[in-house]
């Protein structure tokens, strides 16, 4: 649905959540893992969800990612109403979720099989993507030979691969040291950058939100609810200097605040 | 720390001074206690220990083998002599009864754990990937499994009479209930993030099935194969002693009407190395077809 923002520019919404709340049926104590949520995101914007664990928001993603359906509300992605996953959402896990038989190239390569590409087609793109994430000379290799920063890239690049309308990480780099999550993060931002791919991300890391999003949604739990929508003051192209900005600290407080609360 | 050039090169630094005259001291006692590698839990065994061990233990068969064979006196035999027992095998081979029983028995063995293992990974697969399938399956196949697979022998007896189909159907019918159950845990162990992941690249069920469960239960599915295999074997026994013409428990109970204790001594053997080469065999081939999986 295009619309207009208040700078004037005409935007289209890729992914609108509206009233979508999930109730996990128990016999005694039912959980209400979400209450009434509403999101959206634009086409080519890169939107964190940031809440401490049990607020809901992986749950919010995988209802997004169709993997899971809402109790009452509904997700439109493109105007069309999700009822179950697809290619059109790529979606990254932590961990666990390469195929560990098949190598870096053949992984890459199942969502363009399973969407029949023609084999010229798909070899072109794979080696396109290879070439984007820096992965070309491990083509060969089987991910259990890889390090964990370098897994999560081909789970990028393999959700990246039948080009699809959003892409949805959930906590991608939540399994990573500190010095490769950095790494990472850096390269997300210029993966987003060079491509352009609307995207949203689950994370319970303040700062990883303020230096990837331009906006943040805020979540808090029991219910888990949305709390507050944060706009990112940074541009598009952003480096690792942006955490040095008083802006990023104050941000990073204010965030800070809102979860501990 | 005025001068940082100091700490670098630790010349005048007092934390490297303090480390020398540490070392310099001698200890006073000792702290923690020392383990042999010999036993200490979990305690890795240097290579010539491990050959040592390995030797020890077949030995010790052996000499008690020997002990047993020299005890008893010559006109009653009940235990032969490892001399006497490698005279009976050859004997078996010359003649070639060894062969026709061999085989006899391998490929009872071969077509009925092969229907066995079929079915179990078809059920297995279904049951461990659809909960449907579970609540469906488990709850008969619980029961079916306690009851023990000999007790059918009569009514096998009674539907398929006396030729190979009674003894082929016991093999399957012995083993296909743990070969179903423990397929559908390796099916079930497929992480439920690769499942997702593999939804949302726009596989279907057909090709998470086909593309996804099956080769990550791959090397689970041939190690449970080899794990129940012996009891497949044990079937394979219980049939061929009771109605049979040949086969290797055939030729056993054979042997002792004529108390032939050598001849069943050596046939004994053959069971072991079958079971040992089929293991090996399972091993090699899970890790050639899954060598992502190996350990």
């Amino acid at each position: 649905m295009a619309k207009v923002t208040p700078t004037g520019e005409l935007v289209d919404e890729k992914l609108v959540v509206s009233g979508v709340s999930k109730v996990f049926p128990h016999r005694k104590h039912p959980v209400e893992a979400l209450d009434g949520v509403d999101m959206h995101v634009d086409a080519g914007e890169l939107v964190c969800l940031l809440g401490a664990s049990g607020c809901g928001k992986s749950t919010l993603l995988s209802i997004i990612g169709g993997l899971e359906t809402a109790t009452t509300g509904e997700v439109l992605v493109e105007d069309e109403l999700v009822v179950g996953p697809g290619a059109d959402r790529g979606m990254v896990f932590q961990a666990y979720s390469l195929f560990p038989w098949l190598n870096v190239a053949r992984n890459i390569e199942f969502g363009l099989e399973v969407a029949k590409w023609p084999k010229a087609r798909r070899k072109e793109r794979v080696a396109e993507l290879l070439g984007i994430m820096g992965l070309s000379e491990f083509a060969g290799t089987l991910p259990s030979a890889l390090s964990g920063g370098m897994r999560q890239r081909v789970a990028i690049a393999r959700a990246l691969a039948p080009e699809p309308d959003m892409l949805l990480l959930d906590e991608p780099f939540g399994a990573l040291d500190a010095e490769t999550k950095r790494h990472m993060q850096d390269f997300l931002l210029t993966i987003w950058q060079r491509t352009r791919t609307t995207i949203l991300m689950v994370t319970h890391d303040v700062e990883e939100a303020i230096y990837l999003s331009q906006r943040i949604y805020v979540m808090a739990a029991r219910p888990g609810r949305m709390a507050a929508e944060i706009l990112v003051p940074f541009g598009t192209s952003r480096g690792p200097t942006v955490k040095r900005d008083p802006r990023f600290l104050d941000l990073r407080d204010e965030l800070g605040d809102l979860l501990a609360s | 720390m005025a001068d940082p050039a100091a700490i670098t090169t630790g010349t005048t630094s007092p934390r490297s001074g303090d480390r020398r005259a540490v070392g310099g001291r001698p200890a006073v006692a000792t702290r923690g206690k020392v383990q042999h590698q010999l036993l200490g839990i979990r305690s890795p065994l240097a290579g010539r220990w491990r050959l040592l061990l390995g030797v020890l233990g077949v030995g010790l068969v052996l000499v008690v083998w020997v002990v047993a064979a020299s005890r008893g006196d010559s006109s009653s035999v009940l235990v032969p002599t490892p001399a006497a027992t490698w005279r009976a095998l050859a004997d078996m081979w010359s003649e070639g009864t060894l062969w026709t029983d061999l085989w006899a028995s391998f490929q009872r063995v071969l077509i009925g754990y092969g229907i066995s293992v079929a079915i179990g990974i078809v059920i297995g697969i279904l049951i461990g990937s659809f909960a449907s399938a579970a609540s469906l399956l488990e709850p008969p196949i619980a029961f079916l499994r306690y009851i023990p697979a000999t007790a059918l022998i009569p009514l096998f007896l009674l539907w398929l009479g006396l030729d190979e189909s009674p003894k082929i159907w016991l093999i399957v019918v012995g083993t296909v209930f743990y070969n179903i159950l423990m397929t559908a845990d390796v099916a079930r162990s497929v992480p439920r993030q690769m499942l997702q992941a593999s939804y949302t690249l726009g596989a279907g069920r057909r090709t998470i099935l086909r593309r996804v469960i099956f080769p990550h239960s791959l090397p689970g599915i041939i190690d449970v194969a080899r794990i129940n295999l012996a009891a497949g074997w044990l079937m394979l026994v219980v049939a061929e002693l009771l109605a049979a013409d040949k086969g290797i428990a055939y030729r056993i109970n054979q042997a002792q009407r004529f108390r032939a204790v050598d001849e069943m001594f050596a046939l004994l053997i053959v069971f072991g190395i079958i079971g040992l080469v089929s293991d090996l065999f399972l091993r090699w081939l899970r890790d050639r077809v899954s060598p992502w999986a190996k350990a």
